[in-house]
């Protein structure tokens, strides 16, 4: 592949281009497994400069991936053929902010957090929070569909997206969406382009739908000794018309990582339930939580605490928070790998999930924890193995396919708010079979040349642990 | 090339999650804007060189030595990876592989010659007898006006400061990677200090003695809050948090319970105590960039000067430095003033009031 670096940096400028062999080994990565190596990286700072960016990468046939902060866990930023990797962090301005119409206009590389405390001021925000906020970018987290723990109130980030500036293939900008929160029939392109990791345009400019800062929030806690307890109780929280602004389960080895590993003291059970509420009337709030406490209660939950104190929320809270921490320092040989990390299924199955997950693990000779944003259906797992053993990644891969497996027949899918990028296209295009002829045919109408992140979700190899080089070196 | 340092750092090489968590308080990265500067660009880099992917270059090397060593990226990462040490094998690793740039390579020099990193043998520590062993440090040994002052004020308040013909800690060998001169240079230093208990002037120094040599070491604030009478000189002021007293050593009150005890009103800076901004004066990239270090000690000061402060006041010679000048500059722009002072001329003034 032979690229004119000439002609980007007359777009960008030299300042903005990067092609040592350091630094396309450094953006050839992201928090997935995979590795592979970019031909060059570009950053732009107009959307302009985009268009004649993809412009050029599409007459000479180049794949473009475009890059807010590569924290995906899926391998979606990875640039997989190589080709120009689009750094957006230099276009991370706000554009304008309109308490009135409750919406803001924002650049695609601005960073979660930073349009958070820019909106606090106006006593709003933008919902979505993954865990990764403080650094995932506006664009990233719409290309990825992006959510977290309050998303079982607030939704995914489609639904806080009213409409965006997308670069096409050609180069073409378009405007898709509106400035309402709702719109009628008619093809919702902007929708499509949520979550289609950057395989579809470039998402260079994004009109985001705000809401209030609740006044209060409030949180409990719950501990159950047995598993199904606590997910017939997440089950008949959501059944019974309760909103909770979070609802999250923990299982009995994420527990035990914690506690092993950062002293955090909870309690030696099967599995945590952690619930909140929040809103502008402290009653209403009361009587939500109140509710919950009162189904966990039904269902066997014991030790229950409930707190307004922000300290005591944040120690309530804190266990859930360190998990990532303390699953990468569960066992000293084992990593973390994001594998099978994530997966939604019907609130009914959320404890067989975890069951399920528990039973693969071990016949597959690996850790695997359950945890997840269980209001949303949203389960988590990582694989904890260690990554240098041959033996060890086929036991991974038999996990993943058995985990998946299992999701498609409870009629569940395979990402709830991580992606599908490369290590779960497999499991996915068997989940999405009946329609993949509709997908590629959507992929060549948008993208024709496939030079939009190639070979990513429906046109990613079956094989996820030969799709590219793995980051760890493998005995 | 040889990676037998990175080599004992394998497992957190392969514990990093590669989150980019480490992305949100880099402070090269805020100047910079590229992942390769972050810590995770690092981490990655050192990878590669671990396993074969990439050979080492002039480039790599400049890119391990953009680090002000700060530990921000320690502070929140997700995996709690020991980054700073991470990186320090990365960097002995290429110095070894001939990557050392001439400047630290002088330094190097200078301290095996001189016994401190400037290679002047006129910096002298003021020996004198005492009980307390106290550890001056290269920085404030090339400030002799400021280390008088400190052990003006230590003897004021009861102290009784013991100084010694002192070297240098070694800090600078360990950050720069010279690993056989560091070992070397352990011994003559624990020659001079048997002791098991050291009250530090610098932070960067204090810090390292802890870690590196498992002494028991005050820093100086933490020796003078323990004397210190109540004064009222009627300051305000915000206070700058070294990187190595709030987030190696955990020393974030005892500075500001001083500023207290002495009538200052403090105003924070958002960023304060273990997130504290780094001033840009650490990790050697002082001598090495100066340029990145000056922005973000510019970045630094700009947010000072957005309290409203009239004052900064810091305990750490190095951060007094750079701040001072990227005063200087912001103000010459006519971006805001703010004046920058070492802690000891504020607790000097007070007690001679």
């Amino acid at each position: 592949m032979k690229i004119d670096l000439e002609k980007l940096k007359g777009i960008v400028g030299q300042d903005n281009i990067k092609n040592d062999i350091a630094d396309l080994y450094v953006y050839g990565s992201d928090s997935s497994v995979h590795n592979a190596l970019a031909s060059v990286v570009v950053r732009p700072t107009t959307i302009e400069q985009v268009q004649a960016i993809v412009r050029y990468a599409n007459a000479e046939l180049i794949p473009v991936v475009a890059r807010g902060s590569g924290s995906g866990m899926s391998g979606q930023a990875v640039p997989i053929d190589g080709g120009i990797v689009l750094d957006f962090k230099n276009m991370n301005r706000i554009i304008e902010i309109r308490p009135a119409d409750m919406l803001c206009k924002v650049e695609a590389g601005l960073v979660d957090d930073d349009l958070n405390r820019a909106l606090k001021p106006y006593g709003l925000f933008y919902p979505p929070l993954p865990a990764s906020s403080r650094v995932a970018t506006i664009g990233g987290e719409i290309a990825n569909n992006a959510s977290g723990i309050r998303s079982v109130k607030y939704g995914a980030t489609r639904d806080s997206v009213l409409g965006m500036k997308v670069v096409l293939a050609n180069g073409d900008l378009v405007n898709l969406g509106s400035n309402t929160k709702v719109e009628a029939s008619g093809y919702q392109i902007d929708r499509l382009m949520v979550g289609s990791e950057g395989t579809l345009g470039i998402i260079v400019e994004a009109t985001l739908l705000l809401k209030p800062i609740p006044k209060f929030r409030c949180i409990g806690r719950a501990s159950f000794d047995k598993l199904e307890d606590a997910g017939e109780a997440i089950s008949e929280i959501i059944a019974s018309g309760a909103s909770p602004s979070m609802l999250e389960l923990m299982d009995n080895i994420a527990i035990t990582a914690v506690n092993t590993t950062l002293n955090m003291g909870l309690p030696d059970v099967e599995a945590i339930v952690m619930f909140e509420a929040d809103g502008k009337v402290k009653e209403a709030v009361d009587a939500e939580i109140n509710f919950m406490k009162e189904i966990c209660e039904k269902h066997s939950g014991s030790d229950i605490e409930t707190s307004y104190d922000l300290k005591e929320r944040t120690k309530l809270f804190a266990g859930r928070k360190k998990l990532f921490a303390a699953l990468s320092r569960y066992k000293e040989g084992l990593s973390c790998t994001s594998l099978a990390d994530d997966m939604a299924v019907p609130y009914s199955k959320m404890a067989e999930c975890a069951s399920k997950i528990h039973e693969i693990a071990k016949r597959n000779n690996v850790v695997m924890t359950a945890y997840g944003h269980c209001g949303s259906g949203c389960m988590h797992t990582k694989i904890l193995m260690d990554p240098t053993k041959k033996e060890q990644w086929e036991g991974a891969k038999r996990a993943v396919d058995e985990v998946y497996d299992y999701v498609r027949s409870v009629g569940g899918t395979t990402s709830a708010e991580h992606g599908i990028g490369l290590s779960k296209a497999p499991a996915w295009k068997k989940e999405k079979a009946d329609s993949l002829a509709i997908i590629k045919a959507i992929k060549k109408a948008l993208d024709p040349n496939n030079i939009l992140n190639p070979h990513k979700i429906q046109d990613a190899p079956d094989d996820w642990i030969t799709a590219t080089k793995l980051r760890y070196p493998v005995e | 090339m040889e990676t037998k340092n990175i080599k004992s750092w394998n497992d957190e090489l392969n514990v990093c999650i590669r989150c980019a968590y480490c992305f949100e308080g880099c402070p090269v990265f805020k100047v910079t804007g590229w992942e390769t500067d972050t810590a995770r660009g690092k981490i990655i880099l050192a990878y590669g060189m671990l396993t074969g992917d990439l050979e080492p270059s002039q480039y790599i090397a400049d890119k391990l030595f953009q680090c002000t060593y700060c530990r921000d990226c320690s502070e929140r990462c997700s995996a709690n990876v020991p980054v700073v040490d991470v990186l320090a094998a990365a960097r002995a690793d290429i110095v070894e592989a001939g990557f050392a740039s001439d400047t630290h390579k002088g330094m190097a020099k200078n301290v095996k010659a001189t016994g401190n990193i400037f290679g002047d043998k006129e910096i002298k520590a003021p020996v004198q007898q005492g009980e307390i062993p106290v550890y001056i440090g290269c920085q404030y040994l090339a400030r002799p006006n400021q280390t008088k002052m400190y052990l003006k004020i230590l003897e004021k308040l009861g102290v009784k400061p013991l100084v010694k013909d002192e070297i240098c800690c070694g800090y600078p060998l360990y950050a720069l990677g010279f690993r056989k001169e560091l070992a070397e240079h352990k011994k003559k230093f624990l020659e001079i200090f048997p002791e098991k208990e050291i009250v530090a002037l610098c932070p960067t120094c204090a810090a390292y003695i802890h870690e590196e040599y498992g002494k028991d070491v005050k820093h100086i604030t933490q020796s003078i809050l323990e004397h210190l009478p109540e004064k009222n000189l009627g300051l305000k002021a915000t206070y700058h948090d070294p990187c190595d007293l709030s987030r190696v050593m955990g020393i974030t009150e005892e500075p500001r319970e001083i500023l207290k005890k002495l009538g200052i009103e403090i105003v924070e800076m958002p960023k304060n105590r273990k997130t504290s901004h780094c001033c840009g004066g650490g990790g050697g990239i002082l001598m090495s960039d100066v340029n990145l270090s000056d922005d973000i000690a510019i970045l630094r000061i700009k947010q000072a000067i957005e309290t409203g402060a009239p004052l900064l006041i810091t305990p750490c010679p190095t951060c007094e430095q750079v701040l001072k000048k990227a005063a200087t500059v912001v103000n010459e722009k006519g971006n805001g003033t703010i004046q920058v002072k070492n802690l000891s001329d504020i607790v000097w003034k007070a007690l001679r009031s």
